[in-house]
Parts: C-alpha cells; structure tokens; sequence
C-alpha cells in the first residue's frame, strides 16, 4: 500500500509544478509581447498560452464575486432623487428630522435633515405613468396622486411604504386638496376634467363622486375648503364667466352654483387665489388690477386698481399672486403676496373688502410663505451679488420684519440661481420665530441653511440625470513628472544624461524616504487623524492607475469632477445657457500624458431646438475652462469624430461635420491642416438618418471636401433604425484568433470599421414584429451579414467588441428576454496578417451565431476592458432589480457545442445550455443597488487584470471587476503573516538543528 | 369592484408557498380591460416595516411597478391581460419570481367574473433553469386563500475567504491519506492481541478464506521452499546447532 501511495503524491506534486510553470510562462510571454508586436507564429504561440491561462481559470470558478470584508473597500455608491417637485418638512418643530421630497424623476424619498442622506427612497415607473402630480401632507401621512391621476396613495412617511392606495376613475387631473369640516381633516378632494371626488383619508375609499356641470365647456381649477362642512370649486371659461360651485361634503350634493361674468379671466393658476374667508382674488394682466370676489354672496366682481396701492408696475406687467392656508380647517390668510415682475413682490392685506399694502419687497429673488403655531411668516430672499444671498423673515400680519431673522450665506460661484425656496419655520421656546430654509437652485442643486446662514448640506441632484462620461488618468506627481521629463528632453550628451540619471534616482529616493517617514508618523497618530482627504491639490496617479477623475455631463448643464476613489465631487461647473434635453457629447484631446501640456476635453453641446452645437474647452482634471478658443458654429451639427492625428500640442483633432456635409477642424493649425491633407483619403466617416432610414459614407478630399461613397437605405415602411453601434477606439485585442481543440488556429475577423446597426419592425404586432442585426463596413457600406430575428421586439441592447456583438431583445411568442452572440471568424487563413484594410477583404467571415434565454428584463448591457485585451471579457448587465450582473462571456460563445466532445473539451467549451445562469454571487454591487442604469461606463486600469466600472442611472456606482480573477497583483488577502512566520520559522529550525548537529558530531568524535 | 376569485397555481417549488388574487379592476379608457395583480410578501422572522421600504414589485421588468403597503401586501394595478412575470425586488432579501398569466375572454364577461381569472402561477428562473413552457397541467394546485410568497432568505452576494487553519490542513486528503495508513499500522497491533490463541486462529482462517483455492500451491511458499531448498543445509546446520546448543544446557 505505503508505495502506491507515495507515487500518488508524487502526481500530485508533479501537478502542482506544473501549474506553477504554466503561470510563470504567462507572465513572462505576456511581457514579451507587450513589448514587441509580434506576428503570426509568436501571437499563436501566446494564444496557446492564453487558452492555458484559460484552462488554469477554469480550475476555479467563473469569478466576478467579491468577498465580504471588501465591501467599500474600492466600490462606492451615491443615492439621489433628483430635482425636486415637491418638498415638505415634517413637522413645524425645531426637532423636526425629516425632510419628504417627490422628484421629477418620480421618486418619493424621506431625507434626513441632519445630514441630507435619505433614510428612504421609493422609485416609480418612468415617464408620465409614474410622475407624481401632486403631493399633500396629514399627520405623517404623504397623499399623493401620480399617473396623471390615476393613483391616489398614501404613505406612511416614517416606514416608507404605502398605507393605501386606490385607483381612481379616469379623467385628466386638475387638482387635489384636503378637506377639513368639523370633525377635523377626514377627507381629500380629488378635481379631474369632469369629476370631483371625495375620499377618506383612512383608507382610501371613495365618499363620493360627482359629473361636474358643464363640464366641456368650464374649466374647475380651483379647490378651496375652510372646515365650514362645504367644498368650494372654481371654474372658468376663458374671457367670459366664472363658475362657483358649493358641494356638500357629506352626500356631495350642490348646494349653491353662482355664474358671474368676468370677461377678464384667462386662467385660474397662478392668476387666482383665495384669500381671507373665501374670496377669491384674481390679477388682472391687462388692466393692472386685481378682482375681488367673495365665494358665497353674488356680488359682482369688484376692481381694485394697483395704482391705487401705489405699487411701481413694470412695463410688461407678468403679475402672478401666491396665497397661503395653513391648515384646511381655517380660512385662508387675509395676507397674500403678489409677484410684480422678476425680482419684485409686494405683500398685501385684504381686510373688509379693503386691499392695503403692508409691505414692498423690491429686489427680491424669491419669496415664500411658511406656517407655525398661528403664526405666518414671509420669507425674503434678496441677492447682494451673484453668489451672496440674505434671507428675512417678515411677519405676514403687519408686514414688519422679524428681529434675529437675517440668513447670510454664500453659494457656491459654480452653482445656478436660487429656484425655488422651502421655508421651515418653527416656534423657539421664547415663542420667537426660528426657521431653516431648504433651497434649489436652477442646477438641480438642493442646500440646506441654518440661522445664521451656515450651510448644513448640499445634495448636487444633478447627478441624478448624468448623460455622459469620461474617465480621465491623473496627473504624475513632481517626482514622477521629473521621471518622465529626463526622456522627453533633447539628450545632452551620455555623461549629462548620466548625471540627470543619478539625479533622479536620488529624488526618488528621497521620496521614497519622505514617503516612509510619513508612514510611520501615520501609523502612530490614531487613526481618525490619520485619514488624508482627497482635495484637487493633493491628486496623484497611483502605482497601478487604478484612481481616476471622473467627468460627468449631467442633463441640467453641469459639469462634476469625481474622484473614482472615493466619490468626492473635486470640482464642479455650470453652464447657464445650456436648455433643458440638450444632448451632449465629450471628448478628451488631449490625455495627461503629455506633461506639460494640460489635459484637455471638449464638450460639444447641442440645443434640442435650434439644432446648434457649441464647443466647450476645459481642462478635465481642475475643471477650468480653457484658453483656447473653440470655433463658432453656424450650422448644426451631425457627426464628431475624434481622429488619432495630433498637434504639436499634442491634441487630438476633432473632426465636426455640418449638415451641408462640410467639415470644421478643431483645433485648426497649419500643422494639422497639413496632417490632415496627408491622411484625408483613409479619412471615412459615417452619418446616420434614421428619419429617413438612411446610412451614408463619405470620404475625405485633400481639400477638406466631403464626398459621398455609399449609402445603406433601410426601408422606413417596414423598419426603423434604433441603433449603429461601432466598436470603442481605445479598444485592444489581444490574440488574433483561438486555438481549436485540433491545433489549428481559428483567426478572429477584426474590422475596427465594423458597423452594428439593429433596425425594429414598424409593426408591433407580436405575431409579425421583427428585429434586424446588419453589419455593415463603415468604409465600403458593404454588409457584411445580415440577421433577422422574427417574434422579436425591442427594446435592443447592443454590445459590440472585437468580433463579436451580443444583443438582447425581448422574444413575444415565448414571452422572454432572450440574447444572441455573433461571432465573425476569418477561417483558419489569415488573409492579412499585418493590417486590416476593409478596402481589400475578398472573403467574407465565418459568422457563428448562438441564442439563450436571459432569465431577467435588463436596462443596459456593456462589456468590460482592459488595458491590454488579455484578460477574458464579462458582460455587464444592469437588472432593474438594481443589481449589475457580470457574465463571463465565456457563457456567450456561439461554439458552445450541444454534446461536448474531446475537443471542445480541451477549448474549455461549456457545453450550450438554452438558459444563462443568474448567481447572486455575479452581482457586482452585491446589495448597493443601483437604480434605473442609464449608463455602464467601463476604462481600463494600469493594471491588466483590473477594470474600472461605474454605473450611472439615479444613483452612481463605482467599482472594480477582476474578470480573470488579479493574477498580475498579489491578492488582498495575501497572507504575509503565514509566508514571513514560515521563512522564519524554517531559518530558525535550521539554525538549530545545524547546532544539534555540530554537538552530536563532536559527542561522536569523543567516543 | 374587485372580485376575488380562485386561484390556480403552478408552482415548481412546491416547497414555497405563492400567493395571488386577481381581480378583475374597473374598466380603464382606452384599449382593454385593465386588472390588478394583488399578493402579499413574507420575509420570515422579519417585521414587514423594517424590509418594504427598499423593495418593490416589478411586473415584467419595469413595465409595472408596485409598491408594498405597510402590511407586506401589494397591489400591481392597471395590468392589462396577459402573461407576466412578477418579481420582488429587495437587495437583501431574495425571492423566487413567479408567471401570471391574467386570461381574459370579453365575449363570457359575466362567466368570468362569476368564475374568476385564473392565475397560473409558476416558478421561472433560478439555477435550474427549466422555463415555464415545460411544465405540465398535472402539475397545477390549488392553493388556499391567503397564500404568500416567502422570501428564501437574503442573497449570498459574497464568495468565503479560504481561511487557513488546522483542521484544513489535516482535512486535505493527502494528508489524510497518509496520516491513516500511519495510525492504522501503528494502532492496530495494540488493539488486536497477536498472542492470543483464539485470535491467531481466527485470523488464519480469515487468511484461509482469502485464499479460496487451496490446492494451488503459494508462490510466495513455493518461492521460499525453492530458496530454502538451495541452503537448507547450511541453514538446518545452523538451526541444528542452535537446538544443540539449547539441548546442551
């Protein structure tokens, strides 16, 4: 038994050995090739060792999985809500917590006051079906009435989760308010087109529901109730009459309907309020006057003059008045507040019929009503300058400004003007007046102030809508600046060069020194101390250049530098001009690798109506606008390109090309002009119509002309064009082809001007609808496969990269998700193995395609890159779960064989299965979910095994993924204690045992 | 307006328990008729205050969103009829999607109203990967009015480091391996008594019967008794004069 045994180890160690070897000839070949681009037979030879890299993979698991005790070590998420519609402050007290906002973005979120974080968060469906229409506050219930009035709910604002919700009946929504009557607030109102409906606010259910009167012709826009057991509703007809109605709200019976004539009325909202114990006051824009109209008498209406109030009134008088009731059981106040133009207000009284000015607010940004205890307050905001700000606080009764109630704060230069403002007013124990007051800004900005004007928290909600990003390297540091600089400069000479050597070893050195020395005081001082933040000067590429600065384009027009580490905003900027569903485009020129030359990205901005784009130059790292001037556009632009030719500066030019087809040239000096004149006839360049269903390439003269050479036209009847997709420029493939199980070499079909261009069926139906994979040569126009999907529909998610392009779409006669791999081989000949030239490709590819069922709905798919294309590729898959899969692409390979056979085997084939597996172990952000993913945004590190990912969506997320697992670092967990106490240990036993044996070897000679 | 009505379930994990009412709603504007989809998450051993606030029901992908009500319980509405698949979504706690099929026949209004949808509940998803379309009608059950669906606890979102310790080592199996032949040749002496006769003729016989055929000649005797033979003199010499020497004293 004893000898078979041993001959067992001995397999086992010969195995091991023989791992070890495999993994050192990796490393070794990798850096072989690195250096020199290699031709067939050494590229075959590295795609033999990379398929044993695979097999050594492939003795693990498929990993994409972190482990616990690496949470936040190098991922981050920020959560937003977006830009408020509403906000309320939970309670009129100075302990209030909680701050209840709903967004545009159709989020229901609950903020910590404190420190702005949100203690919960409820995102809706997208789009109108979801927006929150209205919100209204009882208690700590939050109604809210979303889906352009379909649904009423109710929230429990602590928990976070709904009390109730009903659906109500159909119709556009107008309006909604609470009901008080003597018992209290039961009920809330809701007005539609043509219905008025009361529910409770128990439970939800309906106490009534009435047709209104006339309901074509009037429209109800108002609500009003004042606990007198009546509700009150206002409608009009445009330049003729008004309409009162008093329902009853115990049986919703009418009680009252009054028709007065008012041929001044244009609208309800904003122009009308009601004041005092019902009356209604309207402004007059045309004869700058206001109507008085008590609810209950049949008077007719009474004008007031507002020159009689001796109120100044801009030329163009845009009058709009603001009301304010502070509880639904009292009537409204008898002080209301009158926008005159933009910076002027004027707060009036109207008592007994009689309208008086209490007080004159000129040069006021904002203006805002706030409540507490019976007191009602007005607060004022004025601007001293662009960024400094005051807020006052007057008494809403006598108009007389409320001691110790001056707000001083600054906002930051880079921020837009204050929008709107939030008062939180509360009651101090010596009964005076204290108050908080939320503000945003036009930047989708939402700070928090405390008296005396101490910013608390800002939350930057423009993050909540990023369109766009680039990730960009750090700079070096000084010393390593230094480094770079001795090779760049003219040599002077062998002993000069020697001396610049020594020089800057011995920099390095004292770097290296200072570097240590600081460790060890670190490592003394406790360790809250010892945390350096990250603050722009202190920014430095690390070793592996795993820490990057993050440029994001948001939709509200601002610009964020992120630090990828560690999620701090280090600069931030906003452009004012900039209108809303504007589309953006970024390129980086000119990277950080040109010291001293600054790194420079452009940002090409496009306004949605005007069709015309601007230039925007800035330095990506600081955020500063640059000096160069960029050129004016004077017709809309179509396509950018970034082409790889360079200035003397060493900035990438930025081909843009018009709508005439005519070509600007960004930046423009002599030396490019001449470049470009040398390269134009391998310049091609691509335009996509998909109005017309159009493809067109074109070419590039010496001279700056542009003249068409193809045109792919899809038939608009039948197909439209959603998505061309070309493959990521920065983009490296490794290995030319894969290695079979038979020996040969399988030689990838790598056309950079591959085009994928995937059309969907006009018709939805789901027994006839389609969709359609082309894939076109961006040079030629010739399409190189064509692929019809039937019983598919989109929406497509596309993934195109080396030569393969996954697509997802939704299969209607099975009812799934379901993906398909393309995959584009040469053969086992190259015909070119020097240079791709899709002038001179007389074969067409092997095109191998595979389908399976994704098991989930996806919002966005994108595949993962490094920075030398060796490791193996995952697919990153956002869920609308939150999670972010990633998917071994392995998973994805059309030639996974049905019945594996010896040698699909040795490729390491898994054998095709219908369904990809989902493992909750694949999740990337583990619990960290991440909401609505707009974008997947994937860069390469400097290290080989590492990639970058940040996903964007409400929330931003930003991790690492190892697809390969980090073979070319040591792992975190390495055990250093173990390695070092076994050396140790070992030296220590042989030193030892050789004394042992020197003392049995002299006792021996003694004997 | 909502009618509860029966519910038929397909449930591939019959272990979990899945709930579903359908009702019909009231009748939306536009295309079709609209229902709603009700059921009620548990998440065991946890209040359902302390989970609701981060999860959501999705129906189809984000098509539908519903949200939960303070209870567990969640309502999906304005669905039009067809084939869905509700999930639940929670970062921390996991739970098996389930397929609805909302039927609807406009000509047998009232009949349906009266009978009620059927929801056909099944499991999809999971690691085993069978789809809907394979499962049988044998495999329909009906379950009782409330019915729930149970989280199966929260995710293993995390892979567990190898840790190094003792036991590990001594569970390798070559170490195993090694160590047992080790106790066996060292212990097994101790704890079978050689001298005792009993046990001898025990152990011969299992030796006997090992060898089944008794008339074949050993090679391992025939090999000693071929040796033997060369130097039997000088070893029976020797023996001899050993003996002799013991008669001698």
């Amino acid at each position: 038994m004893a000898p078979s045994l041993c001959l067992y180890i001995y397999s086992g160690l010969n195995q091991q050995r023989d791992v070890r070897l495999r993994y050192n000839n990796i490393l070794g070949l990798w850096r072989t090739v690195v250096s020199v681009h290699s031709g067939i037979l050494e590229d075959r030879a590295v795609m033999v060792v990379l398929s044993e890299i695979w097999l050594l993979f492939a003795l693990f698991e498929f990993s994409a999985a972190i482990y616990e005790d690496q949470v936040g070590k190098f991922d981050w998420r920020r959560q937003y809500v977006g830009k408020p519609r509403f906000a309320h402050f939970d309670t009129p007290t100075q302990n209030a917590r909680k701050l209840m906002v709903t967004t545009e973005n159709n989020v229901i979120a609950s903020l910590n006051l404190r420190n702005g974080e949100i203690i919960w968060r409820q995102v809706d469906k997208q789009g109108p079906e979801g927006n929150v229409d209205l919100m209204l506050f009882h208690g700590q219930d939050a109604l809210t009435v979303s889906g352009r009035g379909r649904l009423l709910r109710s929230w429990d604002m602590n928990i976070g989760g709904l009390n109730w919700e009903i659906l109500l009946e159909p119709g556009s929504f107008q309006t909604g308010s609470l009901v008080g009557s003597a018992e209290g607030v039961k009920y809330i109102a809701i007005l539609k087109k043509a219905s008025i409906s009361l529910h409770y606010l128990t439970n939800g259910h309906q106490k009534w529901s009435e047709a209104l009167p006339e309901s074509e012709k009037v429209q109800y826009q108002l609500l009003y109730s004042s606990g007198s057991g009546a509700v009150y509703l206002v409608g009009m007809v445009a330049g003729s009459h008004l309409v009162v109605i008093r329902y009853d709200i115990e049986d919703g019976k009418i009680i009252e309907q009054v028709t007065v004539s008012a041929p001044w009325i244009r609208r309800l909202w904003d122009l009308c309020g009601i004041v005092a114990d019902g009356i209604l006051t309207c402004i007059d824009r045309e004869s700058h006057s206001l109507w008085i109209l008590p609810l209950e008498s049949e008077h007719e209406p009474e004008q007031i003059l507002l020159q009689s109030l001796e109120l100044e009134l801009p030329e163009k008088f845009e009058g709009k008045i603001l009301t304010t009731q502070s509880s639904p059981l009292v009537a409204s106040s008898a002080q209301f507040c009158l926008q005159l133009s933009e910076s002027h207000y004027a707060l009036l009284q109207l008592h007994e019929g009689v309208v008086t000015l209490l007080r004159d607010f000129v040069q006021a940004v904002l203006v805002s009503f706030a409540t507490t205890g019976d007191k009602v307050v007005t607060a004022v905001m004025t601007a001293k300058n662009k960024t400094a700000f005051g807020i006052n606080l007057y008494s809403a009764e006598n108009g007389r400004r409320l001691l110790d109630t001056a707000m001083n704060f600054n906002l930051d230069p880079n921020c837009g003007q204050p929008e709107q403002l939030y008062i939180h007013a509360f009651l101090k124990k010596d009964d005076s007046v204290g108050y908080r007051a939320l503000v945003q800004t036009l930047d989708h900005a939402l700070i928090f102030i405390q008296q005396p004007g101490r910013i608390v928290w800002t939350r930057e909600e423009a993050l909540a809508e990023v369109i766009t990003m680039e990730m960009v390297d750090l700079p070096l540091t000084g010393t390593q600046a230094e480094l770079e600089g001795e090779f760049g400069k003219k040599a002077d000479g062998p002993m000069a060069m020697f001396m610049k050597r020594l020089s800057s070893q011995l920099i390095l050195l004292q770097a290296w020194t200072s570097q240590l020395l600081k460790m060890f005081y670190d490592a003394r001082k406790p360790r809250s101390h010892s945390k350096n933040e990250i603050t722009i000067e202190n920014l430095a590429r690390d070793e592996f250049n795993l820490q990057k600065m993050m440029v994001m384009v948001t939709a509200s027009g601002k610009l964020f530098g992120i630090d990828s580490s560690s999620g701090t905003i280090l600069w931030k900027q906003y452009f004012e001009n900039v209108k809303p569903g504007s589309s953006f485009k970024l390129a980086v020129q000119r990277t950080t690798a040109h010291f001293p030359h600054p790194p420079q990205c452009t940002l090409i901005i496009k306004d949605k109506e005007t069709r015309l784009s601007s230039l925007h130059v800035f330095n990506p790292i600081f955020g500063k606008r640059s000096q160069i001037n960029p050129p004016v556009l004077t017709r809309p632009i179509l396509q950018s390109l970034l082409l790889p030719i360079m200035d003397q500066d060493y900035a990438k030019v930025l081909l843009l090309i018009d709508d005439e087809h005519k070509v600007t040239v960004f930046p423009s000096s002599r030396n490019i002009l001449q470049q470009l004149q040398d390269s134009a006839p391998v310049i091609f360049f691509y335009l996509v119509d998909p109005v017309w269903g159009k493809l067109n390439g074109f070419r590039l003269h010496k001279d700056l002309r542009t003249e068409e050479i193809w045109e792919v036209v899809i038939p608009t009847e039948t197909q439209k064009i959603v998505i061309v997709k070309g493959k990521r420029s920065n983009e490296h493939v490794h290995s030319q082809g894969r290695v079979m199980g038979d020996r040969s070499v399988l030689y990838k079909y790598l056309n950079p001007n591959l085009l994928a261009v995937v059309t969907e069926s006009v018709d939805t139906h789901h027994e006839r609808t389609f969709i359609c994979v082309y894939l076109i040569d961006g040079v030629t126009g010739r399409i190189i496969h064509e692929s019809v999907q039937r019983k598919a529909r989109g929406p497509v998610y596309v993934v195109h990269s080396e030569n393969w392009v996954v697509y997802q779409y939704w299969n209607t006669k099975s009812r799934r998700n379901e993906m398909t791999v393309l995959e584009l081989y040469e053969g086992t000949e190259q015909y070119n193995s020097t240079a791709f030239s899709s002038l001179d490709r007389p074969f067409s590819p092997i095109i191998f395609q595979q389908s399976y069922i994704f098991p989930s709905a996806i919002s966005l798919v994108e595949a993962t890159i490094t920075d030398k294309g060796i490791t193996s590729r995952h697919l990153l898959i956002g869920l609308h779960s939150g999670g972010i899969l990633s998917l071994p692409k392995a998973f994805l390979d059309p030639r996974r064989p049905e019945v594996p056979s010896e040698q699909s085997r040795e490729e390491n084939l898994i054998p095709y299965a219908p369904e990809l597996p989902i493992r909750s172990e694949w999740y990337i952000n583990y619990n960290q979910s991440v909401s609505r993913v707009r974008g997947i945004y994937t860069a390469p590190s400097g290290l080989e095994s590492t990639c970058l990912v940040v996903v964007y969506g409400l929330d931003i997320f930003q991790t690492r993924v190892y697809p390969s697992k980090q073979f070319d670092v040591l792992k975190d967990d390495y055990d250093y204690v173990l390695i070092s106490s076994v050396l140790f240990g070992l030296v220590f036993t042989t030193m030892i045992t050789k004394r042992l044996a020197q003392v049995k070897l002299l006792n021996r000679a003694w004997r | 307006m909502a009618l509860a009505l029966e519910v038929l379930v397909v449930s591939r994990l019959l272990c979990f328990l899945l709930v579903l009412r359908l009702g019909a709603g009231s009748e939306a504007e536009g295309v079709g008729e609209k229902f709603k989809i009700e059921g009620r998450a548990v998440v065991p051993g946890v209040r359902p205050q302390d989970w609701i606030h981060t999860a959501r029901v999705l129906v189809e992908g984000e098509e539908h969103v519903g949200f939960f009500k303070t209870d567990g319980t969640f309502t999906v509405n304005d669905v039009p009829s067809g084939s869905y698949v509700v999930e639940i979504v929670s970062p921390a706690y996991r739970f098996e999607p389930v397929r609805v099929d909302i039927t609807s026949k406009g000509k047998i209004r009232e009949k349906r109203v009266e009978e009620g949808i059927s929801g056909m509940l099944s499991g999809e998803g999971g690691h085993k990967a069978r789809h809907v379309n394979y499962l049988k009608a044998s495999e329909v059950i009906r379950l009782p009015y409330p019915i729930q669906i149970k989280s199966t606890g929260p995710p293993p979102y995390f892979l567990k480091r190898e840790t190094w310790g003792w036991t590990d080592f001594l569970m390798n199996p070559m170490v195993m391996m090694m160590i047992l032949p080790l106790l066996i040749i060292l212990l097994l002496p101790k704890v079978v008594n050689t001298n005792d006769p009993d046990m001898r003729r025990e152990m011969e016989q299992s030796m006997n019967m090992l060898n089944p055929n008794h008339e074949l000649p050993d090679v391992s005797e025939f090999m000693t008794r071929l040796f033997s033979s060369k130097s039997s003199k000088s070893g029976s010499g020797s023996k001899a004069g050993k003996s002799g020497v013991l008669k001698r004293r």
